[in-house]
């Protein structure tokens, strides 16, 4: 689910960020920014504090984004996958939004729905060593019956979702407690990771021990410890292979009981 | 099983609870839908590969500077001396790699130290080429106050600051000009040692000028103990660079920690240079006043004779000022003085009026004018400012702002920069294609360093080059010597620094110097000359023809 059209992406975002739209045209996309948004991206603390000094109110900027390279020379700010606009912007997106609760809506109703509870965690992988890569998961456990399933963000994006519990629709108290029902999720990661061979970090730490060999051998003679000590520690810190378990986002969502199909990652 | 440590994320669900709790507003599913999309977009899918380079679309790099990122990275680890020759974009493969290194969230805080005169240029080239936002260190800033720095190694090191900075943990150590470490008795040596850091990257054009013992200090900072312990290194090494090329081990032990790009290993020849040499002649005037000083001079030191003799052959300016010095160390007041009396009445310096030509001939181009005195400067930019040409003086003594105004000036509203010596380093001028050696210095790697600043990375057109050279004085005897029989210009300075160091020759400044204050005739001294360009040719001509077998 990696953003493929980053014009799209961003009139998304400032659109659900309540920002007007004045412009939109062959990649380049003119935005007027609400006093939030403003704070938020333009980095003007100053004024703001002047401003609200002044008693008066601000004048929230208008911002032109370029997402088609063609017109990257018109006045505007080129967006790209790398530019610190568009940074900002996912660092913003990722910061903001990391917990959720919503309800399933379901359009075909004639009776009462029942809703189950299930939690959603999106999780990502580290594994560091020499160098780093990463995995991400997107997990749902039932807070009712303990069934776990992956790739939830592609199952929830076909359905209705809503902040509030809809009509018609009911929802069951968990019976598993959010908690536990993280630290089980949790716990399945952590076998997963333990389960696995890892040939990089045992790469990692072979690189480890022969350069820490070599600064002993350096240092053999020299009454300075302090040096050594200093010099392995850095290894250690360069190599010392490790696995990091993160929660991206995550929420409680209320579903039909018709089960998500399981699907591959 | 693993026998390593795994980290999880006890903190999400307990703030996620506390949410639930206050019930507070919570994200929509499109915001949270993107969040996750954000994350699907940032993560790095393998250990392998340049991540960066997406991240740069507006950067076109060199084959070899991709290469030089992925093989520091990838198989040195994050420590590495990119040790390029001028003008191949080091500082492009040292913000790659700092980039990769920072999108793969391995680099956090990071050091940069470089020369003092660099420090902005470096700053803005991090900020417009990588987006790396990196701080110039200014009076009583905290070091921990921004997450990259740049800063000289002597405000560094200062008592103030060391220990502060000997206390953090960086995750990046990148040190410019690094072959100013290479004395490992040296403050700066002993400072950069103790600086704590996960990844290092040393930049230098002239890595191993001299001594073998200056590769083994650096890389002793870099990774101690890959090329042994000093004792024993010093034993089996000894201190010759040569041992580089005669020790196969050692040299693949070396190439395991340093990363050289030639420009004949790169092919990167899109850009000639056109090399002239303009003959200029003094008028019989001047000619006679040069008879006169070399007669002067005579009883006087031989540095000072070559020195009066090489000023004068720039500007009466340059001569006068240190004839009046030398008056007084010589004693020779009263026969110096009618000298004196006779240069201030020369008219113009024949060529400067030389150099007017070339620039009248180009109105519309930049060209820069070397020249090795400061007196010289003034007498020039005055002389050009008489027939309404603007230019801009440079020196590498000016302050760092003051250098980037200079540049901008030169950029924007100047023809012409009249640059000294010192100002040679680290200033970039790929705009500008013509330059003046006003006169030339004996030294190949100040020379190559001069045409560095206009031939490098980013150059597309042919630059051009003038030599002026004044006929019947030794500038004469220089030219055809050094720079049209050993082809000194067309060279790749790390070949003549290969030949020089074979032959045993360190110095090839202080080789001329003592030629010429050690012959008793000028024709001496243009033998001595003649033997020494002979046996450049011979073992060049040599090396050729074991390439060829």
């Amino acid at each position: 689910m990696a953003i493929t059209n980053i014009n799209t992406f961003l009139r998304d975002y400032f659109q659900l960020n309540e920002c007007p739209i004045l412009q939109e045209q062959n990649g380049v996309l003119t935005v007027q920014l609400t006093e939030k948004m403003d704070k938020r991206l333009m980095n003007r603390p100053f004024y703001w504090q002047y401003v609200k000094s002044i008693g008066k109110h601000g004048e929230p900027m208008k911002l032109t984004l370029i997402t088609n390279p063609v017109n990257r020379h018109s006045k505007g700010e080129w967006v790209h996958f790398g530019s610190p606009w568009y940074v900002q912007i996912l660092n913003h997106l990722k910061e903001e939004h990391r917990f959720t609760k919503l309800y399933q809506r379901d359009f075909v109703q004639e009776e009462k729905t029942e809703l189950h509870p299930w939690l959603i965690l999106n999780q990502k992988i580290s594994y560091i060593g020499r160098q780093k890569r990463d995995e991400l998961f997107s997990l749902g456990l039932n807070l009712i019956n303990g069934q776990m399933k992956t790739n939830m963000m592609t199952f929830l994006d076909a359905l209705t979702l809503q902040p509030s519990i809809p009509d018609f629709s009911y929802t069951i108290s968990p019976l598993i407690k959010l908690k536990s029902g993280y630290l089980r999720v949790q716990s399945v990661l952590y076998d997963y990771v333990t389960q696995q061979k890892h040939p990089w970090a045992v790469e990692a730490r072979a690189k480890m021990e022969e350069d820490v060999d070599l600064a002993k051998h350096f240092f053999h003679d020299e009454a300075d410890h302090a040096q050594l000590d200093k010099e392995i520690s850095e290894i250690r810190n360069r190599y010392e292979p490790r696995i990091c378990i993160q929660t991206i986002n995550g929420g409680l969502f209320y579903l039909k009981r018709q089960q998500p199909p399981n699907q591959q990652n | 099983m693993t026998d390593f440590q795994i980290e999880t994320d006890q903190q999400f669900i307990e703030a996620f609870l506390h949410q639930l709790k206050k019930d507070e507003q919570f994200s929509s599913w499109e915001l949270f839908k993107m969040a996750y999309e954000a994350e699907a977009s940032t993560i790095i899918p393998d250990f392998d590969g340049l991540r960066a380079l997406e991240y740069l679309p507006h950067m076109s790099f060199l084959p070899h500077q991709i290469d030089t990122a992925k093989t520091a990275i990838e198989e040195m680890n994050g420590r590495a001396i990119l040790a390029d020759e001028v003008g191949l974009g080091k500082t492009i493969e040292a913000g790659l790699i700092m980039k990769e290194l920072m999108v793969r969230g391995l680099v956090h805080k990071a050091l940069i130290l470089v020369p003092a005169s660099l420090v902005s240029q470096w700053a803005q080239e991090l900020q417009e080429k990588f987006y790396i936002r990196a701080i110039p260190y200014r009076k009583n800033m905290a070091w921990d106050q921004s997450s990259i720095i740049i800063s000289s190694i002597d405000t560094a090191k200062r008592d103030a600051h060391r220990e502060i900075i000997q206390d953090i943990d960086y995750d990046l150590l990148l040190i410019d000009e690094a072959h100013k470490l290479k004395n490992h008795q040296t403050k700066n040596y002993d400072f950069v040692k103790q600086i704590r850091k996960k990844y290092c990257l040393m930049l230098t054009a002239t890595p191993i000028q001299n001594k073998l013992m200056e590769l083994f200090n650096l890389v002793s900072i870099l990774k101690p103990g890959h090329l042994g312990s000093y004792d024993m290194f010093l034993k089996r090494y000894g201190n010759h660079r040569h041992a580089i090329q005669e020790n196969e081990y050692l040299r693949k032990l070396i190439q395991k920690v340093m990363i050289r790009n030639t420009r004949e290993s790169t092919q990167l020849q899109e850009s000639k240079r056109n090399i002239e040499t303009v003959w200029v002649d003094f008028s019989p005037l001047e000619m006679e006043l040069y008879r006169e000083l070399e007669q002067v001079t005579e009883s006087f030191s031989p540095f000072s004779k070559i020195t009066l003799l090489r000023e004068y052959c720039s500007s009466k300016e340059a001569c006068m000022l240190s004839l009046q010095k030398v008056a007084q160390t010589e004693n020779a007041v009263g026969q110096l003085e009618p000298l004196i009396e006779k240069f201030s009445k020369l008219p113009h310096h024949a060529k400067s009026q030389k150099v007017l030509d070339i620039i009248q001939k180009a109105p519309n181009e930049k060209i820069i004018i070397f020249t090795e005195y400061r007196a010289s400067q003034l007498y020039l930019q005055w002389f050009l400012q008489q027939h309404d040409i603007r230019s801009v003086p440079f020196r590498g003594g000016f302050k760092r702002g003051k250098k980037d105004w200079m540049k901008q000036l030169f950029e924007n509203h100047a023809q012409v920069l009249i640059a000294t010596e010192a100002g040679g380093e680290g200033i970039n001028l790929q705009f500008c294609k013509n330059l003046i050696n006003y006169d030339l210095p004996w030294n190949p790697m100040r020379l190559e360093q001069r045409i560095g600043r206009i031939h490098r990375y980013g150059q597309k057109s042919d630059v051009h080059i003038y030599n002026l050279s004044i006929r019947d004085t030794f500038e004469e005897q220089i030219i055809k010597v050094l720079y049209e029989k050993i082809k000194l210009f067309e060279r790749v300075i790390g070949e003549l620094d290969d030949i020089l160091s074979a032959l045993d020759i360190p110095d090839i400044e202080q080789e001329i110097q003592t030629i010429f204050t050690q012959s008793t005739s000028p024709g001496e001294a243009k033998i001595k000359l003649e033997n020494l360009s002979s046996v450049i040719e011979r073992h060049t001509n040599a090396s050729k023809e074991d390439e060829a077998n």
